[in-house]
């Protein structure tokens, strides 16, 4: 780790720190009771009381996120090759594309889980629809930027549409991929929980709704904590994913 | 091989705006071994592209170019920036684009690999799986290209750097890769798109002396029945006559020829080879 990235990694730590004491003390001293704003300590007592429940959520709300990840990055990887291949499935794609994003995931799901009914097969499939938007649009416009000139270049030394697919298009379209799937995997997580809101048995959603039916305020503080760990892990992943995947990147140049 | 044509070719345009003859300098090839046909047939070539705002004129990028490339021979292709030698360059590629409408025709007497301006470079391949892209390309068996490529880094001072990405590479480095890449495709006809256009002053200079210290065979091979030639565009007077055994000067748009002359001697030093002033009032020409 560079002295830069150490340095900004203190400061980020202690930001956090510092508002968690603000939280703990204005808490305490204003006190307010624990069904409005538990203290932080109240909430870490809370988790390591629950523990035991939590993992079988964790589970089941990560094995969504996951599944409808993998999902929708396909779709919206193949999505992108395939309109940057032959354009008019982009003109045949792009008014569902459109409709897709413009309906807010809330309204979607019932239907989901009246089609597919309450099982996995519905939260993966309400993950995957909001996943596969940005990596669509991020591998699309990563094809565009190297299309024109280097497909030129491919057929100016007598290569074929295929060989501008295999050389240009699809190796282009990867980092472009990989760079929306980023960005959705911080949605990924929040896309899973509120189809659990809906219906489900379990999974991180299921346990913050129950919570709030029983005013357990620190058990849904408990259930954020979770949610933004999840997906922070994610990132952490997608990012050594990247590294691996594209190593010609330099660090700036993958952010 | 070397470029002793040259010596049977006599000027061909003493006076500036002389139209091209069809005949071409081909004719004065007849002392060769082996008479082969024009490396590239230009004949009546006009194009244009059509407008891209409501009511424009199409714009006409060349007009009436007629011109022979000979085999073996190196011609440079000069005019101000925007006279549509690209253009010129890409249909004898037959790579215009499918908006453009053609007069005429080009046609290349062998396979042509053709050089754009930029490097074109993929990010992510190393540097010698990037130069193995014109193989691959141009269908070459992947074991032959290999064995030449090992030889061309060496020859074009990329050595060492066989396994850099490109974006370690200076810019330089990045366009002899992008010409060693195209030497690769084995297409005996090299339509270069100013190759080194991108470069500051000084690094073009030396890469320019560099390329003329190359013969044309070590980059297209001495084998095949195919004419071989290069063919350079470029908008610096200096690069065309460092370089070219024919320079071709196009006026700006419409690009037409205004001048066509043959390199004056071929045991001349490069320096004198070429009337710089003419070349340089022949730019200048209006109309």
């Amino acid at each position: 780790m560079t002295r830069g990235r150490l340095r900004a990694a203190t400061i980020g730590v202690a930001t956090v720190v510092a508002l968690l004491a603000v939280w703990e003390v204005a808490v305490r001293v204003s006190g307010l009771p624990e069904f409005v704003l538990p203290a932080p300590s109240q909430v870490a007592v809370t988790a390591i009381d629950t523990a035991p429940l939590l993992g079988e959520h964790i589970v089941t709300t990560a094995t969504e996120a996951v599944l409808g990840l993998a999902l929708g990055v396909f779709i919206g990887w193949a999505m992108a090759v395939l309109i940057a291949t032959l354009p008019t499935t982009g003109h045949v794609a792009q008014p569902m594309v459109l409709l897709s994003q413009t309906i807010p995931t809330v309204v979607l799901a019932p239907l989901m889980i009246l089609w597919t009914g309450y099982g996995l097969a519905s939260k993966v499939i309400l993950v995957a629809l909001t996943v596969f938007f940005p990596v669509l649009i991020s591998a699309a416009a990563a094809i565009r930027e190297v299309d024109a000139d280097h497909a030129d270049m491919v057929a100016g030394l007598g290569g074929t549409r295929r060989h501008q697919l295999w050389l240009v298009r699809l190796p282009a379209s990867i980092p472009g991929a990989l760079s929306g799937l980023r960005i959705a995997a911080t949605y990924a997580v929040g896309a899973a929980v509120v189809s659990e809101y809906l219906a489900g048995e379990s999974g991180l959603g299921v346990f913050i709704q129950r919570s709030r039916k029983a005013y357990a305020v620190d058990q849904i503080f408990v259930g954020i904590v979770l949610i933004a760990a999840l997906a922070g892990l994610f990132v952490l992943a997608i990012v050594a994913l990247r590294r691996a995947v594209t190593p010609w990147q330099t660090a700036p140049a993958r952010v | 091989m070397s470029r002793e044509p040259v010596l049977e070719r006599a000027v061909r345009a003493d006076a500036p705006l002389a139209p091209a003859s069809p005949a071409g300098p081909g004719a004065a090839l007849g002392s060769a071994p082996h008479p082969r046909r024009a490396a590239i047939t230009v004949q009546g070539l006009s194009v244009s592209f059509a407008a891209t705002g409501r009511g424009a004129e199409p714009v006409r990028v060349l007009d009436n170019v007629t011109l022979e490339v000979a085999d073996r021979e190196f011609v440079a292709i000069l005019g101000p920036s925007g006279c549509g030698k690209s253009t010129l360059l890409r249909a004898m590629g037959s790579l215009l684009d499918a908006r453009a409408s053609t007069h005429g025709a080009a046609t290349a007497g062998g396979s042509t690999a053709w050089m754009p301006q930029r490097d074109c470079l993929l990010p992510w391949r190393r540097a010698m799986a990037n130069a193995m892209v014109g193989a691959i390309a141009a269908g070459v068996p992947r074991e032959r290209a290999a064995a030449r490529a090992a030889r061309l880094f060496e020859d074009f001072g990329l050595a060492g750097f066989e396994s850099a990405w490109p974006h370690q590479l200076s810019g330089g480095m990045r366009q002899r890769l992008a010409l060693l890449r195209t030497c690769l495709s084995e297409r005996p006809v090299l339509l270069l798109d100013e190759p080194f256009g991108a470069l500051d002053p000084v690094t073009r200079r030396r890469m320019n002396q560099w390329l003329a210290s190359l013969e044309l065979a070590d980059w297209i091979g001495e084998d095949g029945e195919e004419p071989r030639a290069v063919v350079l565009v470029t908008h610096d007077v200096d690069e065309a006559i460092a370089l070219a055994d024919r320079i071709v000067v196009l006026s700006g748009r419409p690009g037409r020829i205004v001048l066509e002359v043959a390199a004056q001697h071929a045991g001349a030093a490069r320096g004198q080879r070429f009337d710089r002033e003419q070349l340089l009032a022949a730019l200048d020409y209006e109309g």
